[in-house]
């Protein structure tokens, strides 16, 4: 059992641990992956710009993992003095940086495709003599790209299922992500097959198409980032809804006999909560010992609820969590 | 993402059936391809010394007998525009040409602005440096047709 006098946990229980150590393993199955598929497509990207675009996704996609791989060596970190609630903020800071660089980058594209389809470009790809053959540069950006969309569709899912056993929002969002890639591979190939028909407007249609989906990873992204970096309470690791471990630690406070009513305030740190329980006894007195004793029944419910302060008081605070208003607040 | 794939697949078939009806890729957006075939092949030079010499009564040089084997192949009565290499790009844009030939490299600077073939360097007189021509943007038919028969004629 942990001592209540240690703040939070850098420690995971056994399932956790397995879980971490898979999404480790396929984080660096992920970048390897990426890093073929970025330098076999720099042999066939030409001029088109959808193909360009997916080339620049392909770049992309490797800064939530790094992020991930990053924080991860922060997050182990036991708390301090310097630093009293650990450095499980790490995951988020990685988060807000994969999201912000998405946006960006996204934009630019955007911009990019657009003010090519204004200037009426067209894309211009020719031929490579491959084997003493001559071949149309297309036909062999449509292969590279047919051949790649294969990776992410096995470990966009292996990450997803790791995902909620870690309640970690860094790695959902990358497998989010990676879900989405292969309509980017996709895309370019639609791009590609319209320059060879003639179509060139194609190209720079596919290209915005692309570019729209790195946006709205990127406005995705920087929006969850920044709303659990400045503290909303705590969501589900999808963010669909407000995590269900608030209600049942204050049903558990509840349960207490010397409890007449409780709340709790619980914000999301990365992978583990912080939380503030509020109590008001039946009693005007209550012996630190009650105090210590339910502090510790809370973290002992879930790994993720180690970092626990229970505070006495004569009112709950009207912002905070009381549980049976659950339905309602949300 | 079944339906997706379907997307796909009924994109690849459309391609296919497109293809059995003449239409060949890769296609021109503007046809030049099909317009110099029989026609005229509207051909740019920069005069460079060694590639094209422009001092005579009609240009002369190892890159202007390269133009005229190819517009043989293609049944094709060349008309010569000489110029500086700036005036001879607009008029590419402006499809007023469809080829521009000269001492031009890979190194080129106009690249955003026509279609470059690839550098060959086993064009006599070439010296080391990897000639281009230049077609006009996004004529990929054309491109693809003028890079094969370099591709025979002086090699990758």
């Amino acid at each position: 059992m942990i001592a209540y006098h240690q703040f939070g946990r850098t420690d995971l229980p056994t399932e956790q641990q397995q879980a971490l150590k898979k999404a480790v393993r396929w984080e660096y199955v992920t970048i390897s992956y990426t890093i073929v598929t970025i330098v076999l497509v720099a042999f066939v990207v030409g001029n088109s710009q959808a193909m360009r675009t997916a080339w620049i996704e392909d770049m992309l996609s490797l800064i939530p993992q790094i992020a991930f791989l990053i924080a991860l060596i922060f997050v182990r970190r036991r708390p301090t003095v310097r630093h009293p609630y650990g450095m499980h903020r790490a995951m988020g800071v990685g988060h807000l940086v994969a999201g912000v660089a998405l946006l960006a980058v996204g934009l630019n594209l955007g911009y990019e495709a657009v003010s090519g389809l204004i200037a009426t470009e067209h894309p211009t790809i020719g031929t490579v003599d491959l084997f003493g053959q001559t071949i149309w540069l297309g036909w062999l950006m449509i292969i590279v790209m047919a051949v790649i969309v294969v990776g992410p569709l096995i470990y966009g899912p292996a990450k997803a299922r790791l995902a909620p056993a870690l309640h970690n929002k860094l790695l959902y969002a990358d497998a989010d992500m990676a879900r989405a890639d292969w309509h980017t591979n996709a895309a370019s190939i639609v791009g590609v097959l319209g320059v060879g028909l003639g179509l060139w407007w194609l190209d720079g249609v596919a290209a915005l198409f692309i570019s729209l989906g790195i946006i709205w990873d990127g406005v995705r992204n920087t929006k969850g980032a920044v709303i659990d970096l400045m503290d909303q309470r705590a969501r589900t690791y999808d963010d669909k809804h407000p995590h269900p471990l608030a209600k049942d630690i204050v049903e558990h406070l509840r349960a207490q006999p010397w409890i007449r009513d409780a709340a709790v305030r619980m914000r999301d740190q990365g992978q583990v909560f912080h939380v503030e329980a509020f109590v008001v006894p039946r009693k005007r007195r209550v012996p630190v010992t009650r105090i210590d004793e339910v502090s510790e029944s809370v973290a002992e419910m879930d790994w993720k609820v180690q970092d626990i302060v229970v505070i006495v008081c004569s009112t709950l605070p009207d912002e905070a969590d009381r549980g049976a208003a659950h339905a309602r607040l949300h | 993402m079944l339906r997706r794939l379907q997307g796909i697949l009924l994109a690849l078939a459309m391609t296919t059936v497109l293809a059995g009806c003449g239409i060949s890729v890769p296609a021109d957006p503007e046809g030049t391809l099909q317009a110099v075939s029989e026609g005229d092949l509207r051909v740019g030079v920069s005069p460079d010394e060694g590639l094209a010499d422009v001092s005579g009564a009609a240009p002369t040089g190892p890159l202007i007998d390269l133009v005229d084997t190819f517009a043989e192949s293609l049944d094709a009565e060349v008309e010569w525009t000489i110029g500086s290499e700036e005036m001879l790009v607009v008029m590419l844009e402006e499809g007023d040409l469809d080829l521009v030939v000269g001492g031009l490299t890979d190194q080129t600077p106009w690249v955003d602005r026509v279609g470059v073939t690839r550098g060959y360097s086993g064009i006599e007189g070439a010296e080391g440096r990897a000639i281009v021509m230049f077609v006009p943007l996004g004529e990929n038919a054309f491109l693809t047709e003028l890079e094969g028969f370099l591709d025979t004629e002086v090699g990758p």
